[in-house]
Parts: structure tokens; C-alpha cells; sequence
């Protein structure tokens, strides 16, 4: 997905003039295409993540299209009120890029995951937000941001997992719940986004019973789409590398609320920190994320559920 | 009586702040003579059009004193006296802080440290398109308590930005007391030839002071950003208000209002 995006990069700037793509000293290796093939349209901002959000509102004020890349721990996070009163008061076309989104900085600790930028972000007006799941989708994403001349949000979460669709998607798609599995009817749905898409279809490959469907975007989110799909289901269950709270989890109960009364699941963060150092998959699984144990769970709250039921 | 008059724009504040019931005066009397000057002799302005793309930029970043900006604006003819009259009040536009979807307000500020950020990235948006732009920021001296402000320092230096004019109105007050006995400044224009500016300092209601820095520093095409430490009293112009801190929170009474008028005639 990395590569897609550097690609996608490269190829908006050499396209587009107006394309700037700021950076907070991060980025290492990760630019050196685009440093390359666009060098006067690269500006390293230094590790000063406040005046780089002001300064990218004043380039898209003189008429520039400035993206704007940081990990996400601080691009939104630290700069959530720059973003807020800078760029989205005055919806100006800022893409923010948010890298290693989730847990993917394990070892780093607490001060690099950032497992509440989508609930941070999503109360601002204006902003749209995307959270690709493979390259496929990222390029679908960047397009129907390009498109657009307002400000959005690309999380990039866990990179490395592999793609999850098998062709080139079209921009509008990512308005869409794309499914990944083919019956589309079966008693289950599980609705994930980023990382959470690659979970959602390995717990579903041992579960049985579910279709899966990606959300890349999040905001808008095709309420529609989720509305007519959940008509039905015996059981949803969201997944994502992001707080339970006022993500995927939050967006899909605020949708549903009122319109379905099957069990609901949502795999996530549980509102705690990472608190022992540890590589992905150790973080992962030490906050109940482990493809086994998220099965197990989820099993188990079906099977509770139907006995309840009955 | 000539445009952008110091005391009739201290007059337009005190009527608005009347009508609207407010308090931010003594933050926007003190940047009266530091816009007035600008408006009339150095902000190259489309009268017709606000947003001209060939405007030089007047960016608020203390917000605070927007009042003094909107009688600017006032002056010019993009704000009309009924809209003043009306300020403050319901489901009118001209908010309590500067606010871009003002026509002629460049950026969102008050919440402080962000004007000077935006007014960096208009400076090198102007270099950038090849335009000879200059961005003017005004930022108070309790603003600089913001770490933001130093990080644009620092940008405005790295990209050789001698089109950005930062302008501190060093009035000695912030919301809670003096900048001494809240966060001591030291030595404000060092601190900004430390980081590569060209300084000027001056005292900040002497209009041909302030008309000469302005000259002064933007025929400076040196490659190096420039600043204005402008030595001002908060609340001047009206006896009862200058250096009296509580100016920054009260609300003039039909007694003060008039007290604070029959001084201001006095002085037309």
C-alpha cells in the first residue's frame, strides 16, 4: 500500500502543479521518489506539525493543493485545532495523510499509535475520511480526493498485510460497502475498515456464515448501502484498528440505531492504552486482536446470543 | 478629516463595542495607529474586490482586536455602518474574533498562535506564484507565548520568506496580567534577530515611526523576514482605559461610553 501511495503521489504532482506535499521531517525512503520525479513541489516542514497545517491553509489560500503528511499520532492528533479552525472552517482542499494509523508503532509506545484519530476527526465539519484497506483501495481513495477541493483525511493504517481485492477500483467506489465475499446473504455481516479488513475475512473464513465488506470510506459514510445490507442479518460485527468508541464500531451503531435489532459486535480497541512494549502481532494480541481470540469472542457472543434468544 | 483618522477609528470601536455590549477594547485601541497606517499607505487593496489574488495580506493573528480591523475594513467601504451598528448580535456575521468569512478578515484567529502560520503560508504561496504579495501578521506579545509562533519564525527564516512583516503589539498585557508577571518576554526583537529577522522597533502610536518601518523593512528584499516590535498601550487613547488591564474584559456603561466620546472629541 506504501508504494501505491508514493506512486499515487508522484503521479498527482507531475499531473498537477498546484499538488505540494508537505512533510514534518517524517517520511524517510518513503519520499525519495517523489523528491526525485517533483522536487521543487517537496517542502519539509520541519518537526513543527502546528505551523505546517497554517502554512498548507495559506498555500490552498493562494492556490495551492497541499498534502499534508505526519504520522498519525500527530497529523491529526496533535494538530486536531489547526485542522479544525485553519483548513475545515474555511473548507480548504488540504489533504492530510496520517501514516502507521492503529498500532503499527508497537514498540514505539503510546506517543506513536494513534487509536483515536478517526473519532478525533470525524466531529469536524467538513472533512471527509478515508481508511483504505490495500492499494487497490488507496488509489480509489486518493482519486476521489484529488476530485474533490475540499479538505480529507487518509489513514493509513497497517501496510504490509497484502491486498484484499484483485483489480483496479474506480474513485466512486470508495462510496461504497465493497463486498469481498460473493453470496451476500449469509447470516452474518461484518463490516470492516483498514487493517480490520484482512481480520474480518480470516475470522469469518473459520466462522463461516458471514459476508465482509470494506469500508474505505468512512466520512460520508454510504448509510444507505450498510442500511439495506444489514436487512436480515442474524449478526454485524465491526472491525477496525481504532478505539471502540466513535469509529467504525460508533459509525455503524449510529447508522443501525433504530433500524436493526440483531446481535452487534464491535472489535476494536477497548479503551485502554498499549501498555508493554511488543512487536504488531503482540500489541495486536494483547488487546484481544489476535485473529483466534477476536473468533473465539465472536463465537461466543453469537452462540450467547441465540441461546437468548431462544 | 483624512482616511483611516486614528481617532475616528477609536470612535467606530467604542460605538461598536457599545452597541454590541463587549469587551476587547483595550486590546483593539492599541493596534489602532498599527493598522491605520498600514490601510492607508501600504496594503495594496481592490477596493472592488476583497479577494483580489494580487492583494496584499493584512492577517489578524491576535483576533482579539478585531474591532479595530473591522473599522478598517469599515473605512474602506466593505463593511457598511449599519452592519458595526449591529455587532454581536444575533444572526449577524461580524463575530467577537476574526473570522476569514469576513470579507477583507485573512484567517480564523484567536485562538492565538494560528494567524502568523497561515500568514507564512500566504507568503510563500505569493513566492511561489511569482507575485510580489506581502503578508503582513500582527500578533500580540501575550501570543507569543505560543509555541506555534516560533516554529513559523523558524519557517518563515528556512524559506527566506522576505515577504512575511510580523508586527507584535507589545502592549505588556495578557488575558491574566502583565507579560512580565505572566510569561516573561525578555527581549522581544532579539529574540527575532535571533531567528534571522530584520527588527525594527518602534513606538507603536507614532504614525510617522510606524509609516517609516513599514517603508523601511518591505523595500528589504534581502531574502530575510522582518519584524516590528511596536511598543503600544493597551487602551489607548481614552485616559481611564490605558494600561488598565480590566479594559480587556469590561463593558462600557452609558457613563463610561460617554466619558470615553467626550475624551475622543476632545482629541478630533
Amino acid at each position: 500500500m506504501r508504494d501505491a501511495f508514493s506512486n499515487a503521489l508522484v503521479a498527482a504532482a507531475q499531473k498537477d502543479p498546484r499538488v505540494l506535499l508537505l512533510t514534518g521531517d517524517h517520511g524517510y525512503a518513503l519520499f525519495d521518489p517523489f523528491r526525485k520525479a517533483c522536487p521543487d513541489q517537496y517542502m519539509n516542514c520541519g518537526i513543527a506539525e502546528q505551523n505546517m497545517v497554517g502554512v498548507a491553509a495559506g498555500l490552498a489560500k493562494a492556490g495551492f493543493r497541499p498534502i499534508v503528511y505526519g504520522l498519525a499520532a500527530f497529523v491529526p492528533i496533535r494538530v486536531l485545532e489547526q485542522i479544525k479552525i485553519d483548513v475545515c472552517y474555511e473548507n480548504l482542499p488540504v489533504t492530510f495523510i496520517g501514516d502507521g494509523a492503529g498500532v503499527v508503532y508497537a514498540q514505539l509506545g503510546t506517543s506513536h499509535q494513534s487509536t483515536e484519530d478517526i473519532a478525533a476527526l470525524r466531529a469536524v465539519p467538513q472533512i471527509s475520511i478515508y481508511s483504505p484497506a490495500d492499494g487497490f483501495e488507496l488509489n480509489a481513495c486518493f482519486d476521489q480526493i484529488l476530485q474533490s477541493e475540499a479538505p480529507a483525511y487518509l489513514r493509513m493504517g497497517k501496510a504490509d498485510l497484502g491486498d484484499v481485492h484483485s483489480a483496479p477500483l474506480p474513485a466512486s467506489s470508495c462510496h461504497e460497502l465493497l463486498p469481498l465475499s460473493s453470496t451476500g446473504t449469509a447470516p452474518y455481516l461484518f463490516v470492516a475498515t483498514g487493517s480490520g479488513v484482512k481480520l474480518a475475512q480470516k475470522v469469518a473464513a473459520a466462522i463461516g456464515g458471514a459476508d465482509v465488506v470494506s469500508a474505505s470510506c468512512l466520512k460520508p459514510f454510504p448509510e444507505a448501502s450498510l442500511r439495506k445490507l444489514a436487512e436480515g442479518r442474524e449478526g454485524i460485527v465491526t472491525f477496525e484498528e481504532h478505539s471502540i468508541y466513535g469509529g467504525l464500531g460508533g459509525i455503524v451503531a449510529e447508522t443501525l440505531m433504530g433500524r436493526y435489532t440483531g446481535t452487534f459486535i464491535r472489535i476494536g480497541i477497548e479503551d485502554r492504552f498499549s501498555t508493554l512494549c511488543g512487536n504488531y502481532p503482540f500489541v495486536m494480541e494483547s488487546h484481544g486482536l489476535a485473529a483466534v481470540d477476536v473468533e473465539n469472542r465472536i463465537r461466543k457472543t453469537l452462540e450467547e446470543n441465540v441461546q437468548y434468544q431462544q | 478629516m483624512k482616511a483611516f483618522d486614528a481617532t475616528r477609528i477609536r470612535k467606530t470601536i467604542l460605538d461598536m463595542a457599545y452597541a454590541g455590549s463587549t469587551v476587547h477594547i483595550g486590546c483593539a485601541f492599541s493596534i489602532v495607529e498599527l493598522l491605520a497606517v498600514l490601510y492607508r499607505n501600504h496594503l495594496r487593496l481592490d477596493k472592488d474586490d476583497p479577494s483580489s489574488s494580487r492583494r496584499d495580506y493584512m492577517v489578524l493573528s491576535k483576533g482579539h482586536g478585531v474591532m479595530a480591523q473591522y473599522a478598517c475594513l469599515n473605512e474602506i467601504g466593505w463593511l457598511s455602518d449599519e452592519e458595526l451598528g449591529r455587532y454581536f448580535g444575533n444572526g449577524t456575521r461580524l463575530k467577537g474574533l476574526a473570522d476569514a468569512h469576513v470579507p477583507g478578515v485573512e484567517a480564523t484567529a484567536g485562538s492565538l498562535g494560528h494567524g502568523l502560520s497561515v500568514g507564512v503560508g500566504l507568503a510563500l504561496g505569493a513566492k511561489r506564484n511569482g507575485t510580489d504579495q506581502i503578508c503582513y501578521a500582527l500578533v500580540g506579545d501575550g501570543e507569543l507565548n505560543e509555541g506555534a509562533i516560533w516554529e513559523a519564525a523558524l519557517f518563515a527564516s528556512q524559506f527566506k520568506l522576505d515577504n512575511v512583516v510580523v508586527i507584535v503589539d507589545a502592549n505588556g498585557f495578557q488575558a491574566m496580567g502583565t507579560t512580565d508577571e505572566v510569561m516573561g518576554l525578555g527581549n522581544v526583537a532579539a529574540k527575532f534577530t535571533a531567528f534571522d529577522f530584520d527588527v525594527a522597533t518602534i513606538d507603536g502610536h507614532d504614525e510617522t515611526a510606524i509609516d517609516a518601518a513599514y517603508r523601511d523593512l518591505k523595500s528589504m528584499k534581502n531574502g530575510r523576514p522582518k519584524a516590528i516590535v511596536a511598543k503600544t498601550v493597551k487602551g489607548k487613547g481614552v485616559s481611564f482605559m490605558e494600561n488598565d488591564n480590566i479594559w480587556h474584559y469590561t463593558r462600557l456603561t452609558p457613563q463610561t461610553y460617554e466619558a470615553a466620546v467626550s475624551e475622543l472629541r476632545g482629541k478630533a
